[in-house]
């Protein structure tokens, strides 16, 4: 897949990936990475230079807690999960990304 | 993560540590998977690794980045800043160079200048609560004569009815010759009573100091050696205590040894005892120094001086003859030390703080300009998601390195500073100044550093604050050069700088026209080739006038013949010794005058031949002879001054004068002839009336000689004329061996080391402002290559290109010259009592020093208009 293929996120757009990914279950930072790149059928490429701050600026927020902890491939590895208030959080993010979406689809869609 | 335990965190260090190692882990781990994965899917296990730490970026950097969203641990941040700065600062290396260069050079003037200022003015003096401790001395208001010296009586008088004082001791020049032991020796001593040095709580460090009852019946020959010369003469020997040396031919005995670097008062190297002498302690004679006296706890010096102001108008009461207008004088004893040290050196310091504040603004134009050159990395990073105050703060801490950077630059420049300020006192550095880089000043240095780092960084950093990147491309794209608000702001700076500078160069303008108006100043007398060194005779041999006289007489005229020597001759004191006697005066016949209204004259004792020796002309009557030696009818020569004043310009010849009120006992004098006027107080004091006696008719121990010679360097004689001295009397050495060219330099050396100090200052300030100001007319011309392109294509001469540019710069200059102007003429008024013949606001100098800067102004941009000349209209297209 060539470069031009891949989408960049956009500001903002990261954080509700990341808590998406992690209402799934708990992960490792490359396992985001890995998750949402899949997820998304290899187009959206998360730079890892923006994921550990992201993660940790979430983590600050106290919308996930990581703890370590073995991870699927057995080794150790600090794992990501989604607190409670993550949880509201990303119900608000989720819908404030779809009236955002909705609103710029309508805008592309007029004739 | 609970509150509780981040912050527990955060007091931890270790803890923090390992939360660097577990985020070290995380990212390593996930290069590793990356790999891993990229294997599975069949890439081989090396170029694997290499793509996934290649897809991952710096480790280093994005643990950095990591770190950004934990703000609360702003001292990791800080340090993750100051890496960042230092290897930001290390890709631009002119940048810096110059940066660290300004502001190092700032600073380490700076700093030497407060270093001594502290060492002068802050430092307590090396006596035992030295805030306690008051000069004393006499002052008559009326008569203006302040610092004068006090009699016993009055001394006496205080110490029974003082209750703020805990203690008075006092104190008098003096000199004697050593002898025995080696050749004799001329030393400038003191004599103080017995509880000075320990009022002063200073103990000897050997042997013992004076005690109570050694100041006269058969006690008083004791001695006190300062370590300087028990070292010197006496090679530290410990069992020179309690020998007998030899002062003025009588036996002394040591008892005692003055700690190292201990000087009383300023340069004394042995001390005696006071002696209560009744020729000297007669009631109304002022014959002593002063007085030192230290204040009970808790007593302020307004009390002290309330309590002595009650005393002394107690004795001018009850002694109206003596104390009538008199008063005691108190002085802090610091003041009294480095008075007159304080008003140069705060000038100093605020000329030096004028050249920190143009080296401030130079750095922050530069950074300004590097700033421009920025703007897309900043503007990238503000972009994804670094905030204003993040970059803001990222800005800062580049500057405070530079800061630091500059203040280590300037602490060692400051280290030679002091070393070389130490070497400007005339005759060393004083023992009660300490000189040296302290705690205090390094903590000064330190807040230089953080006050300069913040003066320059801000500025740039709040531009920088404000970008958006929109506008940041746009302008790129349009080639459109910086905004018009950073170009305005530098040339705001430019215009500060060229003002500054302008205040500077004419408070040094004006001080170096009066350091050069002091050396003009027509003396009055013959400098070229003259000598002049004192001799005292000892008092056991030379007790009668008659073998003073006959002694002088043989010494004069054998010097006379020495070769080189054109004229020999002596008076009591040369001009500038500070020997300046001044006492009211009384011509026969006239009315008493009111009070205050006195005519005050300096009265010395003179040899025949003085004038002539001193090249001073006679315009009226005759000079002294050595017939004129009649004590109880001498005659007296006075000088134009006194005629002036005495006489409104009268024929003075044959009347009568005497010292004192037309009743005082000394006798009537006649005046026989009328000399020019010639200086003899210390510059920049005016010459007054003076009346010259015939020195034999007195004839005193002590008189100071005076030889014109036709040698380049007339020290060259002293060998002879000490040769000479030795046969005649080996108990007399010469001593303040000097040529009248050195006296000069000596009494002036404060004026012109603040005249060169301050020139260096304005000449350092011109060069920073003009380097700033050719600085921002060479960005602009380098920003409008385009623009001058498109100008010459479109037929624009060379002519108007250079004038275009010149033009800019003179704005600039002649902006920054005229408010330069507004505040100098605020500025030089508080130079006004340094000044000399000078006034504040000298016309010379206020039309001659912005003449000079403008000048300098118009080469710094005409260099780079000569530059923009050049441009090609095709070069400066393609450019784009």
């Amino acid at each position: 897949m060539s470069d031009q293929d891949r989408a960049d996120l956009l500001q903002g757009s990261l954080d509700l990936l990341i808590l998406k990914t992690l209402l799934l279950e708990p992960l490792h930072g490359w396992g985001i990475s890995k998750r949402i790149r899949q997820l998304s059928a290899d187009v959206l490429q998360v730079n890892q230079g923006s994921l550990y701050p992201a993660l940790y600026r979430l983590e600050e927020k106290e919308w996930i807690a990581a703890e370590w902890g073995v991870s699927p491939e057995g080794r150790r590895a600090k794992l990501y999960r989604l607190t409670a208030k993550g949880r509201r959080r990303f119900a608000e993010e989720r819908d404030g990304w779809r009236l955002f979406s909705g609103a710029v689809e309508r805008v592309l869609a007029a004739t | 993560m609970s509150w509780w335990s981040r912050s527990r965190e955060q007091l931890r260090p270790s803890a923090r540590r390992s939360r660097y190692g577990e985020m070290d882990e995380e990212m390593r781990q996930h290069v590793e998977l990356e790999a891993e994965d990229l294997v599975r899917r069949g890439v081989p296990a090396d170029e694997a690794r290499r793509r996934a730490r290649l897809a991952f970026g710096s480790v280093e950097s994005y643990r950095e980045e990591g770190w950004e969203a934990r703000r609360s641990l702003w001292l990791d941040d800080l340090a993750r800043d100051l890496r960042y700065s230092v290897r930001t600062l290390r890709r631009s290396p002119a940048f810096t160079v110059m940066a660290v260069l300004c502001v190092g050079l700032g600073i380490g003037v700076t700093t030497t200048i407060f270093a001594v200022v502290e060492g002068v003015l802050l430092r307590p003096l090396p006596y035992a609560r030295a805030e306690q401790l008051v000069s004393i001395y006499a002052a008559n208001p009326l008569r203006d004569m302040r610092g004068v010296n006090i009699s016993r009586f009055d001394f006496d008088s205080w110490q029974q009815q003082s209750k703020t004082f805990a203690q008075l001791g006092m104190w008098s020049w003096s000199n004697m010759t050593l002898s025995g032991g080696g050749e004799a020796e001329r030393l400038e001593t003191a004599d103080v009573t017995t509880n000075l040095f320990p009022l002063l709580g200073v103990a000897p460090v050997l042997g013992r100091g004076f005690v109570a009852g050694e100041d006269g019946g058969g006690r008083e020959h004791v001695l006190l050696l300062s370590w300087g010369l028990w070292q010197r003469r006496f090679a530290g020997d410990r069992t020179i205590l309690g020998k007998p040396v030899e002062v003025d031919g009588v036996p002394y005995t040591v008892v005692g040894v003055m700690p190292e670097r201990f000087a009383f008062p300023q340069t004394g190297q042995a001390w005696r005892p006071l002696v209560r002498d009744p020729q000297n302690d007669s009631h109304g004679n002022r014959f002593y120094a002063g007085a030192i006296g230290r204040l009970r706890d808790g007593v302020t010096q307004e009390a002290a001086r309330a309590e002595m102001k009650r005393i002394s108008n107690d004795l001018a009461r009850a002694f109206p003859a003596d104390n009538l207008n008199w008063e005691a004088e108190l002085v802090p004893l610091r003041e009294d030390l480095v008075g007159n040290l304080r008003r140069p050196l705060l000038v100093l310091l605020a000329a030096v703080g004028c050249v920190l504040l143009i080296a401030c603004a130079n750095v922050a134009n530069l950074s300004l300009v590097r700033a421009a050159a920025r703007r897309r990395e900043l503007a990238m990073r503000s972009t994804i998601g670094a905030g204003r105050g993040r970059v803001l703060r990222q800005l800062l801490t580049e500057s405070l390195t530079l800061a630091a950077a500059g203040a280590l630059l300037g602490g060692a420049l400051a280290v030679g500073g002091v070393r070389l300020a130490g070497r400007a006192f005339p005759q060393g550095v004083p023992f009660y100044v300490t000189l040296g880089v302290d705690g205090r000043v390094l903590a000064f240095v330190a807040v230089l550093a953080v006050a300069t780092g913040a003066l320059f960084g801000l500025l740039p950093a709040w531009r920088a604050g404000n970008l958006e990147l929109g506008s940041v491309l746009r302008e790129d794209t349009a080639g459109a050069g910086e905004g018009r608000r950073r170009a305005r702001t530098r040339a705001a700076l430019v215009v500060a700088e060229v003002a500054l500078s302008l205040v500077l160069m004419t408070g040094a303008g004006l001080l170096v026209k009066s350091y050069f108006a002091l050396v003009g100043t027509d003396l009055g007398f013959h400098q070229r080739g003259m000598l002049s060194f004192r001799v005292t005779l000892p008092s056991a041999r030379y007790g009668e006038r008659a073998q003073r006289v006959a002694f002088y007489d043989e010494l004069l005229a054998r010097l006379g013949a020495l070769p080189g020597v054109e004229a020999a001759s002596a008076a009591q004191g040369t001009p500038f010794s500070g020997w300046d006697v001044q006492g009211g005066i009384s011509i026969e016949g006239r009315p008493a005058p009111p009070p205050g209204q006195d005519l005050d004259a300096l009265y010395q004792n003179v040899e025949p031949g003085f004038f002539r020796a001193m090249g001073v002309p006679l315009v009226r009557g005759r000079g002294l002879t050595i017939h004129d030696d009649d004590p109880d009818a001498p005659m007296v020569v006075v000088n134009e001054s006194f005629v002036r004043e005495g006489f409104h310009g009268a024929d003075p010849i044959g009347a009568r004068l005497k010292i004192g009120d037309q009743t005082s006992e000394d006798p009537w004098a006649t005046i026989v002839g009328v000399v020019r006027d010639y200086r003899h107080f210390r510059l920049p004091q005016p010459m007054g009336p003076a009346i010259y006696y015939p020195m034999r008719a007195w004839s005193s121990r002590t008189e100071t000689i005076v030889l014109r010679t036709r040698l380049e360097d007339p020290t060259t004689l002293m060998p002879a004329v000490r040769d000479l001295l030795r046969s005649l009397e080996p108990d007399a050495p010469p001593y303040r061996i000097e040529t009248f060219e050195e006296t000069v330099a000596r009494m002036l050396w404060r004026q012109r080391l603040q005249g060169q100090t301050l020139g260096l200052f304005a000449a350092l300030a011109l060069l920073l402002s003009v380097v700033g100001l050719y600085g921002v007319v060479a960005y602009s011309v380098a920003q409008r290559r385009r623009e001058i392109g498109v100008r010459v294509a479109l037929g624009a001469t060379r002519r108007q290109v250079v004038g275009a540019i010149v033009g800019q710069g003179a704005r600039l200059a002649l902006r920054g010259i005229a408010i330069g102007l507004l505040v100098a003429l605020f500025a030089t008024r508080l130079l006004a009592d340094l000044l000399y013949e000078v006034r504040p606001h000298d016309l010379a100098t206020f039309v001659g020093i912005p003449l000079l800067l403008a000048a300098v102004a118009l080469v710094a941009s005409w260099l780079p208009a000569m530059a923009a000349a050049k441009v090609a209209p095709q070069a400066a297209l393609r450019a784009e």
